[in-house]
């Protein structure tokens, strides 16, 4: 099985404070660590924090505003999960392609 | 699109088909890995793929001939030797006898729903784990 960038997604969203930032960050729009903190109960460099591991995983984007970096909801992570769904169906499909040929052939034998 | 539903027909009846869902060393044979499977409610698992990743299951609920229901659990070993967190998800796997044979059915969906994909909002998503 190949590493597969939805990991990231789900290991990043496992964090009950980064899904609160990630939450805030939609609600208030395109946002620094300072306005998010705002609304927080943790501190900026924590959020700073939680927000550069949402960028790791692709589900946030910075673009730098004056001293502080402004972060945006990315849509594409969204995209890459669903992919990810299509590879367990392709998956499957091989499998229950294997399963079928698996039973038919020693059938024939019999 | 958040369930992975996949269905097979087969030429036995379910009585043939189940260990052949159940046995690991049947189930080695169509898997795509090496199966070793306690085919027990609470029953643990571990599948080896040819590259030398192995994913842990546990086994959740098993009605025989009808029903087989694993859970990949959210961590894999690499075949460089590292553990590394994937995603859980819940795979269920239902046998209804038909005509001619057994038909397959593969329900895979994450421990967690991904929601509705909404370009622009993680809304879905975010409702979706509860956050």
């Amino acid at each position: 099985m190949k590493p597969n960038p939805a990991d990231a997604i789900f290991t990043a969203l496992a964090d009950a404070t980064r899904r609160q930032v990630i939450r805030a960050l939609s609600e208030q729009g395109p946002s620094t660590a300072t306005g998010l903190a705002a609304n927080l109960p943790v501190t900026r460099q924590a959020v700073a924090k939680h927000l550069s591991a949402l960028a790791e995983a692709g589900l946030v984007t910075a673009t730098r505003r004056g001293r502080e970096n402004l972060f945006q909801i990315s849509p594409r992570p969204l995209t890459n999960a669903v992919s990810w769904m299509a590879d367990l169906g392709a998956r499957w499909d091989q499998r229950l392609a294997a399963l079928r040929d698996h039973i038919a052939v020693p059938r024939r034998r019999r | 699109m958040d369930v992975v539903v996949r269905e097979v027909m087969v030429p036995a009846p379910p009585a043939e088909v189940w260990p052949v869902l159940t046995d690991s060393d049947e189930m080695s044979t169509w898997f795509g890995a090496d199966a070793e499977i306690d085919a027990r409610p609470g029953g643990r698992g571990v599948f080896r793929w040819a590259d030398g990743t192995e994913r842990p299951v546990v086994v959740e609920e098993v009605e025989s001939e009808r029903r087989l229901a694993f859970r990949w659990l959210p961590f894999q070993r690499t075949a460089g030797g590292h553990v590394v967190a994937v995603p859980s998800t819940r795979v269920e796997i239902t046998l209804d006898e038909v005509p001619g044979g057994t038909r397959v059915r593969v329900v895979e969906r994450p421990a967690f729903s991904l929601g509705t994909a909404r370009p622009r909002s993680a809304g879905g998503l975010l409702a979706a784990i509860g956050a």
